[in-house]
């Protein structure tokens, strides 16, 4: 594929998923004309482009899709369920067709035979009807459908000589409607100090239309960069110079107007607009100038600079090392530079590898719509916190088990109207979408106020499939971390949505392989919280270089709490399996025995207690290095059934240290030993 | 008759296992490193001696004399790792085989290359795609991918967890 077409599908991509956005909002806001008017752009833009590019069965579908907008636009029609709901199938029909090799597939193409005579069938009875709708389309333009604007205009100094005639500007304004402009002449200077080609004069201009903002901002366009702008919707669906007696007033007034009259529409008008809470005001400065500088960068550069910048901290940590060896303050003075700044960078990169978990807002809000839809219950879905970072990695692996979970808060979670009304709930359902920052972690929290999960339900279910024991004593958490289980569905009926029992093992694998964690908590009756606790950044973290006869082990610094020196005779023959440190029982891991490493055992060890969650236990190793900042590396397919080793990192040596999984090897150390797990 | 004369040559690396020649494709070789400290990974197989840094990334290093139910690599001064490239699931991974010394590169024209003997080798004739003939002696060449396939690992993981 060639590179303008690799451009042009990013560009696509992103163009759909703006489109899809604004289709979702404009769904609970069907009068909001700046959505509309934004969405018509989107499609067009998207026509253009695949016109360009040989998509032409895109461009022609877009095309008719447009259409229908179009009328909405010039309220010819209105915008109806039936339309939202055509355009979000073809929207997702679109991302079909993106696909080449899915554009002659026998599905595909039924899809748009099927959305083509939809689309036509709506334009069609715009058609049949025109001269109906013309009439009350007049009504339209006289009725409510209007807004006003204040528009501050405020010319440069010089623009006259730049060959504008202002008052053409003025008139072709109001022309767009009803208005009034004031002129400002506050910096009017005195007549023997003024410069005739130069404008003095600034105008605040009010200004009732049915056009959008944007057709007024043409108005200006070639004075684009010559003046300062800014237009202010501060009235909608009214046209206040009817409606309001001020405003009347205002517009009998003739007079030079002083600021105070212009100040005192404002002011009304924004009193106006305090008050009714649905009426809000869209209010935009169109700064001449100034654009915020972003540039679109591909995630395979960005990929490339953290695999350098990785490797950038592994040759630093080489060279601290060989510095401090050598004893050669200049070198010293050195090492620490490189490594101050390559910790900068390291931070810098990170920084530009975080993407905001808001990015996967859209994708949950359709599937809540759909699945709302489908199942017949609805559902109000909130975020929170959509602004918490995480690296793209994790946000482009965590939307599947999101998407899932949210799948099954709708499905098993949220019960019908009816049932809801019957406990005592809102007949609407609702699911919050919670992310915050904690520590180095990140926590996101999906929260509904469903049926919540039955202990004893879940229990049965796994005795059934023969996941636990009758005579096992599960607490109520581990009751619940049965529902990760591969092969377990507690739904009685399977439907198309959920419930087959794949899911919520491959949820738990998936955040798994990110390094996070999942729990569940759960009222019978309330609802169900997941909370799922992420990394910061998988490619980087501060950790505790460990030895263990020949090999180094690193134990991620976030999970270790405390350190102790124990003898080693301690783990002989001790049968309860039980340490005493500081006075408090832990239960221990006694890596020598576990990685079948047997020889030159040392007299004193260390026991470092690691903990995660309400689990802690103390592990043994045979001395503590230090600090290290491990660059995580994986260790590849051959080495996947290895769990308690989640990686590798190579150490200021060249030589290999390998990361322990902490999550795991207390997971492991409680089947082992189930009774003995210590809960704090 | 023009066919006939165009002979398709392929390059092999042969490479030593106590006293036997095995080759394997120059396609697959990466490079051929020198032997260093090689990190074990716990809970592995013996033959799965653990992971080299490979200029920044880590490489699994196998035993090759282990993987053919030889006795364990001894330490000389000519072991060394042969980085390849294989095929896994779709993917291709690095491997380092660790082998007692590294011969030379040969070319084989096809002619040359007799099929796997079907009985009486103590090596899994699939694993093998052919017998070299340089002058008397024979050269297993060997086919890699399949060699480290995923039923392979597998089995391995599956008697781990027995």
């Amino acid at each position: 594929m060639d590179l303008f077409k690799v451009k042009f599908l990013n560009e696509a991509a992103d163009l759909i998923n703006n489109l899809e956005e604004s289709v979702l909002s404009l769904e609970n806001n069907r009068e909001d004309g700046a959505l509309i008017e934004q969405i018509f752009r989107v499609m067009h833009t998207f026509k253009g482009n695949s016109n360009m590019f040989g998509f032409d069965k895109i461009g022609e579908f877009t095309h008719h899709l447009e259409t229908i907008y179009d009328l909405v636009r010039a309220k010819k029609i209105l915008l109806s369920q039936e339309i939202v709901n055509i355009t979000l199938f073809s929207v997702d029909h679109i991302k079909n067709l993106l696909k080449e090799d899915k554009e002659q597939n026998g599905e595909v193409l039924a899809m748009h035979t099927h959305l083509l005579s939809a689309i036509k069938e709506i334009i069609g009875k715009f058609d049949e009807n025109k001269i109906e709708h013309t009439v009350t389309n007049l009504t339209d333009l006289t009725g409510g459908k209007m807004n006003t604007f204040h528009i501050s205009f405020q010319p440069n100094k010089d623009i006259l000589i730049r060959g504008n005639n202002i008052f053409y500007l003025l008139d072709d304004l109001l022309a767009l409607g009803e208005g009034k402009a004031f002129p400002k002449i506050g910096n009017l200077p005195g007549a023997h100090e003024a410069d005739f080609t130069s404008c003095y004069l600034e105008w605040d201009i009010f200004l009732a239309t049915s056009e959008s903002e944007s057709t007024i901002k043409e108005v200006f366009m070639f004075v684009e960069g010559e003046c300062e702008l800014k237009i202010t919707c501060i009235s909608k669906d009214c046209n206040s110079f009817k409606e309001d007696k001020f405003f009347k007033e205002a517009s009998g007034f003739t007079l030079f107007s002083n600021n105070s009259v212009v100040e005192n529409l404002l002011k009304q008008a924004n009193e106006k607009a305090s008050m009714p809470a649905d009426a809000k005001l869209s209010s935009k400065t169109v700064l001449s100038n100034k654009e915020a500088s972003n540039i679109k960068v591909s995630s395979d550069k960005l990929d490339e600079l953290m695999s350098l910048v990785s490797e950038l901290v592994t040759t630093q940590a080489r060279l601290s090392q060989f510095s401090e060896e050598s004893k050669n303050t200049e070198l010293n003075v050195i090492a620490e530079n490189i490594e101050k700044i390559s910790r900068r960078l390291r931070d810098n990169t990170f920084n530009i590898c975080l993407v905001p978990i808001g990015s996967m807002h859209t994708r949950f809000k359709r599937l809540v719509r759909d699945l709302g839809n489908e199942l017949n219950k609805e559902v109000n879905f909130k975020v929170e916190g959509a602004e918490t970072e995480l690296d793209k990695t994790i946000v482009e692996n965590l939307t599947d088990p999101l998407l899932h979970i949210i799948r099954n808060s709708m499905d098993h979670g949220i019960e019908k109207a009816e049932d809801r009304i019957k406990s005592g709930k809102p007949a609407n359902g609702s699911i919050l979408l919670r992310a915050y920052n904690s520590g180095a972690n990140v926590h996101i929290e999906i929260i509904d106020d469903g049926a919540g999960l039955d202990p004893e339900k879940i229990k049965h279910k796994a005795l059934e499939k023969s996941l636990i024991n009758e005579e096992d004593k599960l607490s109520k958490k581990e009751i619940f971390d049965l529902i990760f289980l591969p092969g377990f569905s507690t739904a009685e009926t399977v439907t198309g949505i959920s419930g087959r029992g794949v899911g919520m093992d491959v949820v738990s694998r998936n955040i798994k392989d990110l390094r996070g964690d999942i729990v569940v908590e759960s009222t019978l009756g309330e609802g169900t919280k997941i909370t799922i606790i992420l990394p910061l950044t998988l490619s980087i973290i501060d950790g505790l270089l460990v030895k263990i006869e020949h090999t180094h082990f690193i134990i991620p610094l976030s999970a270790v709490e405390k350190c102790y020196e124990v003898k080693h005779e301690v783990f002989e023959n001790n049968f309860k399996e039980l340490i005493i440190l500081d006075g408090e029982q832990y239960p221990y891991l006694y890596l020598r025995d576990e990685f079948n490493l047997k020889n030159n055992t040392p007299t004193i060890e260390q026991v470092i207690v690691v903990k995660n969650n309400d689990k802690q236990i103390g592990i043994s190793v045979d001395s503590i290095v230090g600090e290290y900042q491990a660059v995580l590396k994986p260790l590849g397919k051959l080495y996947r059934s290895v769990q308690t080793i989640s990686g590798a990192t190579i150490l200021g040596d060249g030589s290999v240290a390998l990361v322990m999984d902490i999550n795991q090897m207390i997971k492991q150390h409680s089947i082992q030993y189930k009774e003995l797990a210590y809960e704090k | 008759m023009k066919n006939e004369i165009q002979l398709e040559i392929e390059s092999f690396l042969t490479f030593k296992l106590e006293e036997e020649t095995f080759a394997v494709n120059v396609e697959k070789v990466i490079e051929i490193q020198e032997l260093r400290q090689i990190t074990k990974v716990p809970k592995t197989p013996a033959y799965m001696r653990g992971v080299v840094n490979l200029r920044g990334s880590v490489l699994p290093v196998i035993d090759t004399r282990i993987k053919f139910g030889l006795s364990q690599i001894e330490e000389t001064v000519n072991t060394c790792i042969l980085v390849l490239k294989i095929e896994l699931e779709n993917d291709t991974i690095l491997l380092g085989l660790l082998v007692d010394s590294v011969q030379e590169v040969l070319e084989l024209p096809s002619s040359q290359i007799n099929p796997p003997p079907s009985i009486g080798s103590r090596y899994k004739s699939e694993f093998i795609t052919g017998m070299g003939k340089i002058n008397d002696n024979f050269i297993m060449l060997l086919d890699i991918d399949k060699i480290f396939s995923v039923d392979e690992i597998v089995s391995v993981q599956q008697t781990l967890a027995n």
